[in-house]
């Protein structure tokens, strides 16, 4: 009988997610690709959330200018230096995790509502700060164009059938690579540092370089997210980052479980269906604007009221608690 | 001998399959393009419905639906009932680029109508696919010259005067009136395509001004910036003309920074055709007596004048079709666009397709019946509606006086140093009850 170890196990299991979307891409029509792809890039975004918050214990509320940085990098990167729209996105996780470690030194002192208002400061600055150079294109911002699909994936091939696959095989890549990590030696400071961070130093843990190391790889991840949501929408700007997209992430990280990884597609397909279901229910009882308007938003508080009742640790938790108690 | 049979009759039926597959593959494809059938066309807007931008321009698509419910309850257009989807996109380029894939895959609309703004719907236009699925996306409620670029939004048509034509025609008024001539101008743009717009209109007739302009993003000027700017230009001697391109929500926080500072009669104010809109000013808390002799650029008749024909039979459609909503500039521009899009439809003709509808007003448009009182300048070459302004004087109930007692409407370009000429245009009259007969 053949034994499996975890790692070769977790290995298999992305294979085989990978295998299921990859089938599942030609069966469905364009718009489920395109929204799809966006469901892979929130579950990238909302990981990158959790690494930061749930592992390493550090609070980030504008997580959407971390993506902007990737994403302009990105955008760069094809613009001026012509290069190819995957090394675009490499780059785009590369500056943004640089940038991540430099604040992620600067705020090594900060903690709590410190650090949370450092990043909010960061988010709200974004449009002035991108608007004093005018390489970044000012409020209309860059065009992030990736270009037709490969001629050999055929004339049917369409465009959004080619952003769920990058966006699902790079989500896929970077989760896996995640979950790794946080079963590494790594993983296992961060979350020393998040329960106690005064035993972990008496561990021997340099606090400041692991929270800044944890700082970088959730914005990298962040960035890497930030460079597929404006290929998703074929350009870059500021008002494409707003500090609302902080907030919605953080609200699917709580939806997915702040303390785990398990239900980040579930956090990231909460944020793309609320909409529509909220579209549906309308459209069967009828109702006012402003009933249209705010129902979206008012599903979103109603699950986070929900989540932190009855599943504070997250659905994934939850299910997890269960299987271990029927045994 | 039945096995024989059996094959022959097999032999047969694979040959009628092959001869009427081989018929049928060589007939032309009678696919119709999504959104239309023989009752109904379905359209679609993508705009902001709701947050600050939404306050002003929200309006727009219950308007275009009033018209079209008008136009419905007369029969349509060849037999077919007009229906507006609307989706909100708060202003914000993703929810451009999604609202508007969702317009095309999801709601499965034949056309677009009179999107709004140039960040959101520059995006939203490649994102949806549209000029790969040739889904005409008719007057664009942006004067971003960009746009009028064939190559790139193929089946792309705006309505609004570029902002460069606009800047061109400022500079020339200023140039042209006694008074403001010899005072030093300022301006303060929106950092975007259609501020950087204007600002290269200025560029190119040779306007100086006495400063580098004053730019701010999108949404980003704050009570306390436009204090500490006109702060800064008071102290210029004189009366300086200060000229506002950007939105009507900006034009309002940079009046009230004035009224605040008692600095509103120091300036000579000329709002552009975006910001103008007195209505909106004045329900945005800027004082009657502030907007009292200001001055805008405008292509159209006065939404408060109810003399003029089009404004009337657009009021009346108002009062029956869109309940409760104050009749001003936006729900005029919101009326025109569905009066052009009927006219567009029915020019197609009633085997209704895409490239019809595209092609139509290419080679019709230049002649559709319009509530402006500039020309529309479509045809093969030219996807820019509107190419001209005149200037008024508002007074304190918000009504927009042709400067100096005579409409002087000028049209021009946007891309040349030529000079704006004076137009005699005449526009068509409004079609009898507002329903257009055109073919």
């Amino acid at each position: 009988m053949l034994k499996f170890d975890t790692s070769r196990k977790r290995l298999f299991g992305f294979l085989f997610l990978g295998w299921i979307l990859l089938i599942l891409s030609d069966r469905i029509g364009e718009l489920r690709q395109y929204q799809g792809a966006f469901v892979a890039m929130y579950a990238l975004a909302i990981a990158s959330i959790i690494l930061l918050t749930g592992y390493s214990g550090q609070l980030s509320l504008g997580h959407s200018a971390l993506m902007a940085v990737g994403a302009y990098a990105g955008a760069l990167s094809i613009n001026n230096l012509k290069l190819h729209p995957a090394i675009a996105l490499v780059i785009a996780a590369l500056i943004a995790g640089l940038f991540g470690l430099l604040l992620g030194y600067a705020a090594a002192r900060l903690s709590g509502p410190y650090l949370a208002g450092t990043t909010l400061a960061l988010a709200v600055s974004l449009p002035t700060i991108a608007n004093q150079f005018p390489i970044l294109g000012g409020e209309q911002g860059l065009i992030f164009d990736i270009g037709v699909p490969p001629a050999r994936l055929g004339e049917d091939f369409s465009l959004y059938q080619w952003f769920f696959w990058i966006s699902s095989l790079t989500a896929l890549i970077m989760i896996w690579l995640l979950v790794n990590l946080i079963s590494t030696r790594y993983g296992r400071e961060f979350r020393a540092l998040r329960d106690n961070p005064i035993a972990a130093q008496l561990s021997g843990i340099n606090i400041g370089r692991k929270k800044a190391v944890a700082f970088s790889l959730s914005a990298g991840i962040a960035g890497l997210a930030g460079g597929l949501l404006v290929m998703l929408i074929s350009g870059v700007s500021p008002s494409a980052f707003p500090l609302s997209l902080s907030f919605l992430l953080l609200a699917g990280a709580v939806v997915t479980g702040v303390y785990s990884l398990k239900g980040v597609i579930l956090g990231a397909l909460v944020l793309v269906a609320i909409p529509e279901i909220a579209e549906s229910v309308v459209s069967r009882i009828g109702g006012s604007e402003g009933f249209v308007t705010s129902l979206p938003g008012f599903m979103v508080s109603a699950l986070l009221i929900l989540t932190v009742l009855f599943a504070p640790s997250g659905p994934g938790h939850l299910l997890h608690h269960k299987k271990h108690l029927k045994h | 001998m039945i096995r024989n049979t059996r094959m022959k009759r097999l032999s047969i039926a694979s040959v009628a399959v092959t001869v009427g597959a081989l018929v049928f593959s060589s007939l032309p494809a009678q696919a119709a393009d999504p959104g239309v059938t023989s009752r109904e066309i379905k359209l679609g807007y993508s705009g902001p419905l709701t947050g600050s931008a939404g306050l002003v321009y929200g309006k727009l698509p219950g308007a275009m639906k009033a018209y079209f419910d008008h136009i419905n309850a007369k029969g349509g257009v060849n037999g077919r009932k007009i229906k507006l989807v609307s989706r909100d996109d708060k202003y914000l380029p993703t929810l451009a680029a999604t609202q508007t894939t969702n317009l095309v895959l999801n709601d499965k609309v034949f056309a677009l109508v009179g999107a709004l703004g140039t960040a959101t719907h520059s995006k939203a236009y490649v994102a949806a696919s549209l000029a790969k699925k040739n889904v005409p996306d008719l007057f664009v409620n942006t004067g971003f010259s960009g746009f009028a670029n064939k190559g790139k939004y193929p089946t792309t048509f705006t309505i609004l005067p570029s902002y460069a034509m606009e800047a061109k025609i400022m500079a020339k008024f200023i140039k042209d009136t006694p008074t403001l001539a010899p005072q030093a101008s300022f301006l303060i743009a929106q950092d975007d395509e259609f501020g950087v717009d204007g600002v290269n209109g200025f560029k190119l007739a040779g306007h100086k001004f006495a400063a580098a302009p004053t730019l701010y993003p999108q949404g980003g000027l704050s009570a306390a910036l436009a204090e500490g700017a006109l702060t800064k230009l008071s102290a210029v001697p004189g009366k300086p003309v200060l000229v506002l391109f950007g939105t009507t929500d900006t034009t309002a926080t940079i009046l009230k920074a004035a009224e605040k500072l008692s600095l509103v009669s120091k300036f000579t104010w000329i709002a552009g055709s975006v910001g103008g809109d007195a209505n909106t000013l004045l329900a945005l808390g800027v004082k009657p007596a502030t907007i009292n002799g200001a001055l805008a650029a405008s292509f159209f008749p006065d939404a408060k004048d109810a003399t003029d024909p089009y404004v009337k039979a657009f009021m009346k459609i108002n009062t029956k079709y869109n309940k409760g909503v104050t009749f001003d500039n936006v729900v005029l521009q919101g009326m025109n666009s569905a009066m052009l899009t009927v006219q567009a439809l029915r020019a197609a003709g009633k085997n209704l397709t895409r490239a019809g509808l595209i092609k139509a007003i290419e080679t019709k448009g230049a002649n559709f019946a319009s509530a402006g009182l500039v020309p529309l300048n479509y045809s093969a070459t030219s996807r820019v509606g509107y190419n001209g302004y005149w200037f008024g004087q508002l007074n304190e109930k918000g009504e927009l006086k042709p400067f100096g007692g005579k409409l002087s409407v000028y049209t021009t370009d946007s891309s040349s140093n030529t000079a704006p000429t004076a137009s005699s245009y005449e526009r068509k009259p409004v079609p009898k009850n507002g329903v257009p007969r055109n073919s």
